[in-house]
């Protein structure tokens, strides 16, 4: 249709010839500008829930896993806030239950974001290899057992100081272990970003226990 | 139409070409029965043809490229369905489940209360409680608690696992290894439960007969901290001891919840 009446003008023109190519041409541009439009939106809107990691993904099994180690970090650190004597034990109490709990939050908002609920369906520690073991009571590497926690709440004083900085050295290894582990094994840059500060500010702490438990008094 | 078959044969099947640019020199000789002796001897629908043919190159890409967007955009929205079936979903799913927040949402109150509390469900699935939670850090108790601290626990997103006390130790094993380790559960024996085991999260509730009933998981997988009504409450700094009288804070009434 369009093109037999815009073939038409020209004749009447005669020298320009390209004028009526131009006709369809435009229609064609602006179609293809629309479906462009249209593919790269809609490509736009499913890529991050596409390329977002899967339930039994290296990523989500690390924040499920860590999000719990972290729990029991926070359940400790609260323990000694409470009852801590020394201000320096005190101190590094609260750092390690706001800062890790604040990580928490970090970790289940990316769940929410990869549409992936906070209970997956593989085991703990499945997503690292060669982790079969790793799990004591359905613990992970360096948490604590039910029953030392139950020795941390009762114990009072230096005592209970002493047996905190212990059990929390424990757990930054092995939440240093995992939080390695998944620096290796992910490409995500939000994961490797979180966990590369654990690794590096669980080691400054765990210098930092090292010192304060020399300048604890004795007993 | 034989001056084109042997020119044909002797440089292999480029026949097509060479047919293809013979028309305009012999319009009525090759091919006139079919297409090109009507329209090909008239000058102004000559271009017509030709604009035509060039058109066919966009319609092919467009085809192409729309067929492409079909898929990918189905591809992602079967994705987006499949991977998008909300926890509530989920937990319809589950055989036997009751839903207290769509028959009787009224209940599920959550003041802070001091003393002891009735609730209309054994074990309670919400309601008001107690300031203070259970705690349930994946805590296993040996004994009963008070249902005023354990409903606390799962306003803030916490799956109690609750069994009939007397349940054999094996299946006790069972349920404990769902817990340990793991927060935001907990689980602790009920004097004279009516079934073996009940499974409860804030406004649900699921009773079974058997620790190694599956739907225990399904139940977990689903609610566990989804069914949570205050976002990144936690489970640690809570009562850990056992015993079915409310402890409670201070002297008067609390705030918040």
């Amino acid at each position: 249709m369009s093109s037999a009446t815009t073939s038409s003008e020209p004749s009447t023109d005669g020298s320009e010839e390209p004028a009526p190519r131009r006709g369809p041409g435009t229609l064609w541009l602006a179609l293809a500008i629309v479906v462009g439009l249209t593919l790269g939106y809609a490509a736009g809107l499913l890529t991050p829930t596409v390329t977002a990691p899967g339930d039994d993904s290296v990523e989500a099994g690390f924040v499920r896993d860590m999000s719990t180690h972290h729990a029991q970090a926070v359940e400790m650190a609260m323990i000694m806030h409470t009852k801590a004597q020394d201000d320096q034990v005190a101190s590094l109490a609260a750092d390690i239950a706001i800062t890790q709990q604040g990580q928490i939050g970090t970790m289940s908002a990316w769940l929410r974001d990869w549409n992936l609920n906070p209970t997956g369906e593989q085991p703990r520690m499945a997503w690292m290899p060669n982790s079969q073991g790793s799990l004591t009571n359905g613990l992970m590497p360096g948490m604590a057992t039910p029953e030392q926690l139950t020795q941390l709440r009762s114990a009072t004083g230096v005592e209970a100081e002493r047996l905190f900085l212990d059990l929390m050295l424990t757990h930054h290894l092995g939440g240093i272990h995992m939080a390695e582990e998944v620096v290796d094994l992910s490409d995500n840059e939000d994961i490797d970003w979180l966990a590369g500060t654990m690794v590096a500010s669980q080691q400054r702490e765990i210098q930092a226990i090292q010192v304060i438990k020399t300048e604890l008094p004795a007993n | 139409m034989s001056i084109s078959t042997q020119g044909g044969p002797e440089r292999r099947p480029s026949v097509v070409k060479p047919a293809a640019g013979a028309k305009p020199t012999s319009p009525g000789g090759g091919k006139p029965s079919r297409s090109g002796g009507g329209k090909g001897p008239r000058k102004p629908i000559t271009p017509v043809k030709v604009a035509q043919q060039r058109s066919w190159g966009p319609i092919l890409m467009f085809v192409a490229v729309g067929a492409l967007a079909v898929g990918i955009i189905g591809y992602g929205a079967f994705a987006v369905i499949k991977g998008s079936e909300s926890w509530e979903d989920r937990a319809a799913g589950i055989d036997g489940i009751t839903n207290y927040r769509e028959t009787d949402p009224g209940m599920l109150t959550a003041n802070h209360k001091t003393g002891p509390q009735t609730y209309k469900t054994t074990p309670p699935v919400g309601g008001d409680h107690n300031a203070a939670w259970q705690n349930c850090m994946g805590d296993v108790y040996d004994a009963p608690i008070a249902n005023e601290h354990a409903v606390h626990s799962m306003e803030h997103g916490a799956v109690w696992i609750t069994y009939k006390t007397g349940l054999p130790q094996d299946q006790i094993d069972t349920l404990a290894s769902k817990v340990r380790g793991n927060e935001f559960m907990l689980m602790s024996p009920i004097d004279g439960l009516s079934n073996n085991i009940s499974v409860q999260a804030w406004g649900y509730q699921l009773k079974v007969d058997t620790a190694d009933d599956d739907r225990i998981d399904s139940f977990i997988r689903a609610l566990r901290i989804n069914a949570t009504q205050e976002p990144n409450a936690g489970c640690s700094s809570g009562v850990t001891a056992t015993g079915t009288t409310p402890r409670d804070l201070g002297n008067g009434t609390q705030q918040g919840s």
